[in-house]
């Protein structure tokens, strides 16, 4: 035991002279989530504004600008009037809204009526969000026009007495909805891309571990610092516990770094520290399981180099470090959980917004099974190529 | 013809280094094949769905959803499975609907809608499910209020209610962009030439390290010892960059659009786009090749840079979401162009004259790069 802590401590001191894996595990995911959490300061609060123009100038569409301008959504949009469309349309192209709103000359009409009504929203292709926000108001108010329509040509249709039909029309708008929608609590919190981004980084950069152990080990090889090490009274099964220990040590140092530094500096949910904590432990056995295969499958230092870079970066993608595997399809989410690193995401993620602690329990242990998995079938490569 | 042996000497020494070759060709691949799959569907929300009674409104309801076109209908056991998957954005909104539905006594009856906090992809969701359900809202609520007016039951009216609704034509709204009416470039195409940017840099940064190797093992002192000039040494090795960065993209680009049917816009546009980025990306390794002083730097803060950059100028969320310091940021690094030459080909259907400006924009970034990289090759080699 003494001399796998031996060789690890000489691997770490190693690690920390040689500038550019402090560089990779530590400064990287840092310098990249202050970007990130640069980038996305103030931004996480959409706001629309809207140019609109009526050329209808009816009732409808002077309760669909009234409802624009409501209270209710100052939050959410600001309201600009213009005199047409081509109007609108300059004040979207130059930037100055963020989308517009044409309501076309017969709206009203068609709107009472039953005719068929048009609107038109003018979007810009970097805005693609603002127009939808628009749309969907628009398409939320018309529903109710709709709704009272169809009450009061049901109502006149069945008997109901013609004579009032102004004072029909206001019961009908009053009338309680047969079936609502009500907005639920979902609680927790939204995922935001910091807290998305900052483990999903941490988690590739710190896999660029596997990598300089695995080519240090075949770099030492080359040089006969492990046949040295072999001339000594150690067990040779020592030398790799070593090695792969100071992957272990060195995910664990970066990762924690990264996600203390993310949430005191940057804002990062993580969740809850234990949680956390044993997530990260999970995904250091993985780092080092990884190391060990790479070893057993290359025999020299590029070998271990390109292999390793394939691993890493495919890891990485498959797992959700760099495209978001919520919104991906069923197959791409099964397959993140393929990998270790997919796990330890979907798990802080979990975490991060609102999951309870012990939630982490079977990601911990999935990735466990897989990092055992993993170092079974190096275990068994490294001895099939021994024998030959 | 120096420039050509230099270059194929270095393109030799890549094709003999068949891991490092499986990583060039492998990893696009991987990159185009999940981006391509990823985002197949990105036209419709997800919206995951409980039914808690089973009965027939809420057989007719999430029918009403299944049949949205904006909607696709995921079912879910219980709600814990819903808010889980809600979380964890694999849905957009979701929908309870609780036995209750089917009591006929109640004047209101109720299912909920849940969506992100504070999200606005949730609101848009939201107003989708509310959409597709809101036909039947105004039949019933119309049936309602009839047999409220008229005498009868709701029942009795729903027949007459549907037709009503059924009659009145629905409302067309329009989306333009940029004047003329077109629908909006959706996550595919965008994704898909984003992660080009990303990863062709990427790569051709991190590939710097062969210079680093060249340096370390006196490659181009021996080379100087034949009668080869330094600039003829420089050229063959930019041009072998280049091939490099180029056969990536091609690789990304031939894929996406054989197997994922990927746009990429005006061709002539996009193969001058492509060459562009390339001599962008393969300048800037050649930076890096300078720039480093061990192979390991090389790979180690290739990645790095390029993903930093990558994230600045929009390559993993559009530019529109960040303040304007970070939008004028982003057009610091050539990232930026490149990625607003992409929204216009793509989004605007522009023309090569269209990303005139940004294809000089980034013809000079790949200038500097080059520049600033010759010369410190050069220094090394003469002095």
């Amino acid at each position: 035991m003494g001399a796998v802590l031996l060789i690890a401590a000489k691997d770490l001191r190693q690690r920390l002279r040689d500038r550019s894996a402090l560089v990779l595990c530590i400064v990287a995911p840092l310098a990249i989530s202050f970007l990130m959490s640069s980038a996305f300061a103030g931004a996480e609060d959409l706001h629309v504004t809207v140019v609109v123009a009526d050329e209808d100038g009816g009732e409808v569409a002077a309760a669909l600008v009234a409802v624009l301008g409501s209270d209710e959504l100052a939050d959410l949009l600001t309201v600009e009037e213009a005199t047409d469309r081509s109007a609108a349309a300059a004040a979207v192209d130059d930037g100055d809204a963020d989308a517009g709103l044409v309501i076309p000359f017969g709206f009203s009409e068609a709107a009472t009526g039953g005719g068929a009504a048009e609107l038109e929203v003018l979007a810009r292709s970097d805005r693609s969000l603002s127009a939808s926000v628009v749309r969907s108001i628009a398409e939320g108010f018309y529903a109710e026009v709709e709704a009272t329509r169809t009450a009061v040509g049901t109502a006149l249709a069945v008997g109901a007495p013609l004579e009032d039909l102004e004072g029909l029309a206001a019961r009908a708008r009053a009338a309680p909805d047969a079936l609502a929608v009500a907005a639920g609590e979902l609680g927790g919190r939204e995922l935001d891309l910091i807290s998305y981004y900052a483990p999903g980084m941490a988690i590739f950069f710190a896999l660029f571990a596997v990598g300089f152990t695995a080519r240090s080990w075949w770099l030492e090889a080359a040089q006969g610092t492990l046949d040295r090490m072999r001339a000594a009274p150690i067990d040779p099964r020592a030398v790799l516990a070593g090695k792969v220990l100071s992957v272990f040590v060195y995910t664990v140092a970066s990762l924690g770094t990264v996600a203390a530094a993310t949430s005191f500096a940057f804002g990062a949910h993580w969740g809850p520290a234990p949680a956390v904590a044993a997530i990260v432990v999970a995904m250091a056995v993985a780092g080092t399981a990884l190391t060990a295969l790479v070893i057993a499958l290359t025999r020299t230092e590029q070998q271990a180099d390109g292999l390793a870079s394939l691993l890493t970066f495919a890891l990485a993608l498959l797992g959700g470090s760099f495209i978001f595997v919520g919104t991906a399809p069923a197959l791409l989410r099964r397959l993140a959980v393929a990998t270790p690193n997919g796990w330890a995401l979907r798990a802080i993620t979990d975490l991060s917004t609102g999951a309870p602690a012990s939630t982490a329990v079977t990601p911990v242990l999935a990735i466990l099974a897989q990092s055992a998995a993993i170092a079974i079938a190096a275990a068994a490569i490294a001895r099939r190529r021994a024998e030959t | 013809m120096i420039v050509a042996t230099v270059a194929a000497t270095t393109l030799r020494r890549v094709a003999r280094d068949r891991t490092g070759l499986f990583f060039m060709v492998l990893l696009p691949l991987l990159i185009i094949v999940l981006v391509g799959s990823s985002v197949s569907e990105a036209d419709r929300v997800a919206v995951g769905v409980v039914d808690e009674g089973g009965g027939p409104l809420a057989t007719e309801l999430v029918d009403d959803l299944r049949q949205a076109d904006s909607i696709e209908v995921r079912t879910f056991d219980d709600e814990d499975a819903l808010r889980l998957a809600l979380r964890r954005s694999e849905l957009m909104a979701g929908v309870v609907i609780p036995a209750s539905v089917e009591d006929e006594a109640a004047a209101t009856r109720t299912v909920t809608v849940l969506s992100p906090p504070a999200s606005t992809t949730g609101l848009a969701a939201e107003q989708a499910v509310r959409a597709a359900l809101g036909r039947r809202a105004v039949v019933m609520t119309a049936a309602a209020f009839a047999a409220d007016e008229a005498g009868g039951e709701p029942a009795d009216h729903l027949a007459v209610a549907a037709a009503l609704a059924e009659e009145a034509p629905p409302l067309q709204v329009r989306t333009s962009v940029g004047g003329e009416s077109r629908t909006l470039p959706l996550g595919f195409s965008y994704s898909s030439s984003t992660m080009l940017v990303l990863f062709v840099f990427v790569n051709a940064v991190a590939g710097g390290a062969t210079i680093v190797q060249n340096r370390q093992l006196g490659l181009y002192e021996r080379m100087l010892a034949a009668p080869v000039s330094a600039g003829g040494v420089i050229a063959g090795e930019t041009a072998s960059y280049l091939l490099l960065a180029l056969l990536q993209s091609l690789v990304i680009v031939g894929i996406g659009a054989v197997l994922f049917q990927v746009s990429w816009g005006d061709p002539l546009a996009a193969a001058a786009l492509v060459v562009v980025w390339a001599a962008v990306g393969a300048s800037a390794g050649m930076l890096a090749g300078t720039l480093a002083r061990t192979p390991d730097q090389a790979t180690s803060i290739g990645p790095m840079v390029g993903i930093a950059f990558g994230m600045l100028g929009g390559c993993m969320w559009p530019l529109e979401i960040v303040p304007p310091i970070m939008q004028t940021i982003g057009h610091l690094v050539p990232h930026g162009w490149a990625v607003d030459a992409w929204i216009e080909l793509l989004s605007h259907d522009g023309g090569i004259g269209d990303v005139a400006r940004h294809l000089a924009v980034l013809a000079g970034f790949a200038a500097v790069f080059g520049v600033v990289a010759g010369a410190r090759l050069r220094r090394r080699l003469v002095a």
